[in-house]
């Protein structure tokens, strides 16, 4: 590894992959209009996002592409009116998973798989603002009575939380493994990973 | 003054070398053309001269390359672009931004001049090269040819020394080559040297005052322009190189009258922001023939072979084949487009079973055949997307074969590619002729001279004109082409 | 999302606003609406707050959104007060549950679609550079501006040809499904991707120099009065929290 820095052809990878990914997070995410599905997001795209993320693993050989994607991811969010909690969690999340890949001499598959379900944690913060001051929250809806407050947290009760960031990960390790699965079927034989 | 000094070079991940120890040296203020056929190494050397090799296309290289004195394998490509500009032939992906004037500034901006000063630069590159409606756009309104003018004035505001061009005319129609003409001859003016890859010669005759015929790699002649334009159209052939000037006098023998009709009823469609993209009421055409579809840009080509794939949802038109009414579901299962793009509809994992995809059960026994008879026998076990453009197009065929089209639709086939590569392509339709029935999209005069048997002249979503292509068609298809130069040398 | 995320065409807008103050905007919706911070006394902020994406729209002369966003905004509050004291059980807990999701993201989301399809991606990168953000997160969020109606596009190609392949969404095989539309998503938009690199460098990116940025923005009487107007709920939750209110 000669040159460490990045330089613009690595910084265009980052943005073509991202528009991939943040695409069929978009297709994706209609689903969550009903409220039903909503949970079940942090399933489905981390499990399709697989497939293009481990595409751009093979692109990535230098530091920092893997965690200026997620923040971008963060900004996404903020822009399509989410909330900034997913910059948060996508800086630690991305730093995690740029480590984690880092440590395999970015080649490692296995690592990559692992790193995949990491990086999947961004999802996570989306929801952060349904359990994150949960007190003030139902001060200010007091008018709505008991009956509201309790319909809500079961809907969302907190032990939900971690549940979410669990299956998150457990999702991203899938769609790694997916990913996986499709670069050896495809991209490696079509000559683009 | 560029000067090539025994380059050699192999591409990473490839077995033999590209390059085989070329010199050269080109002047300030010539215009230079380099041809050859595919794979010659042509691409190469202007990527060798704008810095692409060996800093973004990777592998080993021996020898040097300076643009007044700057060595360009050794500095760094944001150096060198401040000499050079490149165009490249793809106007869909050379832009960074999403509005023409950003792409414009974008040069200047990268090498930190003020703003005051771009904002300068990109209003004198209007008004030079004439495209001040073409600003404030954002660049997916624009067509191919509108994009490679922008492309062009987005180079000309770094104020190079040297451009290079790198198959500019690919994807554009004939008037969009005669407008890129038009630009090229603005730099002549300006004293820039000019270095143009291509393999469609016909425009450059006047402008070129050098050509490098390249071969394997290597350079086979290098002479001015005069005396290449004095080489006999056999040994143009011969080299593999396209006709220096745009010929229709080798149209084939016409085959008896094809009796049959396709007959097309109420082709009208419009767009929410275009009315009346297509409106044809009653139109018949030879069954069983190669269709030329012609037509200035936007004049409904494209629309007419989307309906006709039965692709757009409120469309209500109806095809009359063997005396049967085709309507909108059923011409999706009877029409197949291969698209300019091929890579878009190949979805398998090896050739095999892409053309089995979608097959009719009957067609079992048939595959064999068809891959045999499109020469895809040896790959059949290869990933689709591994192949070359050519063995790409011809799975699109081959699964088209065998899912029972009977309508093939071809967007511009040959665009892109050199004498032989264009050939082979005519061949395969003229094999198609008379089982089955072929429209082309095309603005290459060549293919349609040489394989198509009927033209169909499309203009503002009507129908300007149907001919057959014999000798008077013939002369009606020079008079269009000829039409189109001088509409845009006026301008 | 179509082709207006960031695709806005200067002339269609009506005021125009800096898009750091749409920042700001967004970053003020998404703390007092999104995740009602703010506590007890400061309820009526919300609410309030949801006004801003309708008069937002209204300017930029989305008609459309405009009233659906009102509709579903109202109608959603209308369940909360006028069903849910009539309702009972799963009933009940799904209005609840539905409304309280829409009342909270609803408002912030709009801003966010008034943000994208007010803004062009050349006003966004100036802004960003105004704001001094590293060109390491500048140039991957332009190319992917840049690359969304791309893809689309890509996207929209690949569905014809599976038409006509009479492969279709709604297939039998989920899987299967998926795989024909990605693997040449990706390949293509790979392919086009390293096109696009190598034009960009040819043309300088990624130099030793700080680019500069053709495009004006700049503060004006309206982003003042947004600003004024965003920094009040942030004023009024500091002051409760100090107990003065």
């Amino acid at each position: 590894m000669k040159n460490e820095r990045l330089k613009g052809k690595d910084l265009i990878n980052v943005g073509i992959f991202t528009a991939i990914y943040f695409v069929i997070v978009f297709a994706v995410s209609m689903l969550g209009y009903i409220p039903i599905f909503m949970p079940l997001l942090c399933v489905i795209v981390p499990v399709l996002g697989g497939i293009p993320f481990m595409l751009f693993l093979t692109k990535v050989k230098k530091s920092g592409m893997i965690f200026i994607m997620s923040i971008i991811m963060g900004i996404l969010m903020l822009l399509t009116g989410m909330g900034y909690y997913s910059i948060v969690v996508g800086a630690i999340s991305g730093i995690i998973a740029e480590l984690i890949f880092k440590s395999g001499s970015y080649k490692n598959a296995t690592r990559a798989v692992i790193t995949s379900g990491v990086f999947s944690i961004w999802v996570w913060g989306n929801y952060i603002p349904l359990f994150l001051n949960i007190e003030g929250y139902f001060s200010t809806r007091q008018g709505y009575g008991q009956e509201y407050i309790s319909a809500l947290t079961s809907l969302m009760p907190a032990w939900m939380c971690p549940v979410l960031l669990g299956s998150a990960f457990i999702s991203g390790i899938f769609g790694g493994l997916l990913g996986k699965a499709i670069l050896k079927k495809h991209f490696k034989k079509a000559g683009i990973a | 003054m560029i000067e090539i000094k025994n380059i050699s070079f192999r591409y990473e991940n490839s077995e033999s070398s590209v390059l085989n120890d070329i010199s050269t040296k080109i002047y300030d203020g010539e215009v230079v053309l380099i041809c050859g056929e595919s794979g010659c190494g042509k691409t190469s050397v202007t990527r060798l001269i704008n810095g692409l090799i060996p800093h973004y296309y990777e592998g080993t290289m021996v020898g040097e390359v300076t643009v007044n004195n700057l060595d360009v394998s050794r500095s760094e490509l944001y150096e060198t672009a401040k000499l050079v500009g490149s165009v490249f032939q793809n106007p869909r992906s050379q832009f960074f931004c999403v509005d023409t004037t950003s792409g414009i500034a974008f040069g200047c901006e990268n090498m930190g001049l003020p703003e005051n000063e771009v904002r300068k630069r990109i209003k004198k590159v209007a008004n030079e090269q004439n495209i001040n409606h073409l600003l404030e756009r954002s660049i997916f309104n624009l067509s191919g040819g509108e994009k490679q003018k922008v492309a062009c004035a987005s180079v000309s505001a770094v104020y190079p020394s040297v451009l290079v061009l790198d198959e500019p005319t690919s994807n554009l129609d004939i008037h969009a080559i005669y407008n890129l003409r038009e630009i090229v001859h603005e730099w002549k003016r300006q004293g820039k040297t000019v270095i143009i890859s291509e393999h469609r010669i016909h425009w450059l005759l006047d402008i070129c005052d050098r050509v490098i015929y390249m071969q394997a790699g290597a350079i086979q002649m290098d002479c001015p322009m005069e005396e290449f334009s004095r080489l006999k159209p056999e040994t143009i052939q011969k080299m593999g190189l396209r006709p220096l000037t745009l010929n229709y006098h080798q149209y084939i023998k016409k085959t008896s009258r094809l009796q049959d009709t396709i007959d097309f009823h109420n082709f009208r469609y419009s767009y929410k922001e275009k009315n009346n993209a297509l409106n044809i009421s009653n139109l018949s055409l030879p069954r069983n023939g190669i269709i030329a579809v012609i037509g200035h840009n936007g004049a409904g080509k494209s629309t007419f072979s989307k309906c006709l794939c039965g692709l757009e949802r409120k469309f209500n038109g109806s095809v009359t084949l063997n005396g049967l009414k085709i309507k909108k579901q059923k011409l999706l299962k009877k029409c197949y487009m291969v698209m300019q793009d091929v890579n878009h509809q190949l979805f398998c994992e090896s050739v095999l079973e892409e053309v089995r995809l979608g097959m009719s059960e009957e067609n079992k026994d048939k595959v064999e055949e068809v891959l045999t008879m499109l020469d895809l026998t040896a790959v059949a076990e290869r990933h689709p997307m591994s192949l070359s453009g050519g063995q790409k197009q011809r799975v699109a065929i081959a699964s088209a074969l065998l899912a029972d089209k009977e309508l093939l639709i071809f967007d511009e086939p040959t665009s892109g590619l050199g004498y032989r590569h264009m050939k082979e392509t005519a061949e395969l339709l003229l094999n198609l002729k008379g089982k089955r029935s072929i429209f082309i999209v095309t603005h290459d005069p060549d293919l349609i001279s040489s394989c198509c048997t009927h033209i169909l002249h499309l203009e503002n979503g009507c129908v300007k004109e149907s001919y057959p292509f014999d000798e008077i068609g013939e002369q009606r298809l020079e008079i269009y082409f000829d039409e189109i130069k001088k509409e845009v040398t006026i301008l | 999302m179509n082709n207006n995320v960031f695709q806005a065409e200067s002339i269609k807008r009506g005021l125009v606003l800096d898009p750091r103050t749409k920042l700001l905007l967004l970053v003020t919706m998404s703390v007092f609406v999104l995740s009602s911070a703010g506590g007890k006394g400061l309820e009526f902020l919300a609410p309030c707050l949801c006004i801003v994406p309708f008069v937002l729209l209204l300017t930029s002369k989305k008609f459309k959104s405009t009233i659906l966003y009102a509709i579903i905004y109202l109608t959603a509050i209308m369940m909360l007060i006028l069903l849910r004291p009539i309702t009972n059980g799963v009933v009940n807990f799904l209005i609840l549950g539905t409304a309280g999701i829409v009342t909270r993201f609803m408002p912030s989301i709009m801003v966010g679609m008034y943000v994208l399809s007010t803004t062009t991606v050349s006003e966004f990168n100036a802004a960003m550079l105004r704001l001094n953000v590293s060109e390491k997160i500048i140039i991957p969020l332009s190319v992917m501006f840049r690359f969304f109606p791309t893809v689309l596009d890509e996207f929209s190609s690949i569905n014809a040809a599976m038409r006509m392949r009479g492969i279709s969404l709604g297939g039998k095989n989920v899987t299967k499904m998926l795989e024909y539309r990605l693997v040449p998503l990706l390949t293509c938009s790979v392919k086009i991707g390293e096109e696009l690199s190598a034009a960009a460098l040819t043309r300088g990116l990624g130099g030793n120099v700080k680019r500069t940025n053709v495009c004006e923005i700049g503060f004006h009487l309206q982003d003042m009065v947004i600003i004024f107007l965003c920094f009040v709920p942030f004023a009024l939750m500091l002051l409760s929290r100090c107990g003065i209110l």
